[in-house]
């Protein structure tokens, strides 16, 4: 507590190279300089009054007031410059800010030294072994929490195709020995786990063998082919026999020294008999 | 020749008078269906007279007269059942040969059989098909009957076509 107390005050070995002066010398300037600002202060309110009054009397009276005004405002100049009122002004607010950096130093200097010293005392070990972190974690309500998360904005900000762009699909492919990953599988003991049994015993294979066959007209397929052979087969022995028909005709025709066609037209474009 | 183009050729040509050589193959073939059924006529006498008389199993040897009468009879039947029914007998069906009267229906039964018998007495008739200007056989100047192309199906009840195409 001494420490801090020499903090806050301002010793005056701290003080040593400010200017100083005699007490009763500042006092005495001081008291000169307020009486004067008074004065001053007396007078500018006289003259604004006065302005004002001229201001409502007209320009006249403006004009024969203004080598007073000017008088005036030359004498409060004057002041200023002589009793160096802007100069004490400075110093003030100079000493001023000197004094809350000097203070905020020594609150800055304490704060570290108290808690270097609390740190010092302080057995953390032992405070730490003293939290019931069991305790502190049945309070929290982790429903609660979660209750409050907004997943859906969360999941809305994340951005999955960037995340996607970065990752190195081929990379990671490259990495895995696939060879060695085989190597390792135990395809004898798969096989033994499957109870291939039980699976036929599942499959109705009655019943697909029904659906496949109603599904595929097996009797239409073979009579189709068979039908498209056979009828294949018998057209072209038809053509055949036209063609020979005809061969046939024409050469007869030709020994018989026939003219024109035969008349094997349709019947019913056969001349009446 | 492509097979539409072959079709083609085929379709101008249905209900046209039919030629020597279709009528030939036609012939032949039912010639071998009456030799068939005029073997089989004889094997089932045998298992008959298998069955009444016991073994041997063999086919019975009939005199030259009586096999060339039953062969005879066997072939009318056959001919003129099968062209008054269907108008094609299976050496027809298979050659897309139809036989039918002067109109183009179907034969009477009288008739078909007329024109089986007289293809049985005197096969030699088909040969004026050749010289023919209508490519009509003897039997068929008797008779009044024509053998035209006609590949198509044609159900009990629907008359004959009698001009181009189905």
């Amino acid at each position: 507590m001494q420490d801090s107390e020499r903090a806050l005050v301002p010793l005056r070995s701290e003080l040593v190279g400010t200017p100083q002066s005699p007490d009763g010398q500042i006092d005495l300037r001081l008291l000169v300089a307020a009486a004067f600002g008074l004065a001053v202060e007396a007078q500018r309110r006289s003259l604004d009054a006065a302005g004002a009054v001229a201001g409502r009397l007209g320009w006249p009276l403006r004009v024969l007031t203004r080598p007073a005004v000017a008088l005036a405002r030359g004498s409060v100049a004057a002041a200023r410059h002589h009793l160096d009122l802007d100069g004490w002004a400075a110093r003030g607010l100079a000493e001023q800010r000197r004094a809350q950096a000097v203070a905020v130093n020594a609150v800055r200097t304490l704060i570290a030294e108290l808690a270097t010293a609390v740190l010092d005392e302080i057995d953390l070990d032992e405070v730490v072994a003293g939290v019931d972190l069991d305790r502190i974690v049945a309070r929290i309500d982790l429903n609660q929490i979660a209750a409050r998360l907004d997943l859906d904005a969360i999941v809305g900000r994340i951005d999955v195709d960037a995340i996607v762009s970065r990752v190195d699909v081929d990379a990671i492919a490259g990495r895995i020995d696939l060879d060695a990953i085989a190597g390792r599988l135990d395809l004898d003991a798969i096989v033994a786990r499957v109870d291939l049994d039980a699976i036929v015993a599942r499959v109705d294979i009655p019943g697909l063998t029904e659906q496949v066959i109603d599904e595929v007209d097996l009797g239409e397929i073979i009579r189709e082919s068979s039908s498209t052979m056979a009828s294949e087969t018998v057209d072209a022995l038809r053509v055949q026999g036209m063609r020979v028909d005809g061969l046939v005709s024409r050469i007869v025709d030709r020994i018989l020294l026939r003219q024109g066609q035969r008349q094997t037209g349709p019947l019913a474009e056969d001349p009446p008999p | 020749m492509t097979r539409d183009s072959r079709y083609a050729e085929a379709r101008a040509l249905q209900g046209h008078r039919a030629g020597f050589a279709s009528r030939v193959v036609a012939d032949a073939i039912d010639l071998g269906v009456a030799w068939l059924l005029g073997l089989a006529a004889l094997l089932a006498a045998g298992v008959v007279r298998y069955l009444l008389t016991g073994p041997p199993l063999r086919l019975p040897v009939l005199p030259n007269w009586l096999g060339a009468g039953a062969g005879g009879v066997i072939a009318v039947a056959y001919l003129a059942l099968s062209w008054a029914a269907t108008g094609r007998s299976v050496g027809k069906q298979v050659a897309g040969l139809r036989v039918v009267d002067g109109a183009g229906r179907r034969l009477s039964l009288w008739r078909a059989f007329c024109r089986a018998v007289l293809y049985v007495l005197f096969p030699a008739g088909l040969l004026w098909v050749l010289a023919s200007r209508r490519n009509a056989s003897v039997q068929d100047l008797i008779v009044r009957t024509a053998v035209v192309y006609d590949w198509a199906y044609h159900a009990a009840d629907e008359p004959l076509p009698t001009g181009d195409g189905p």
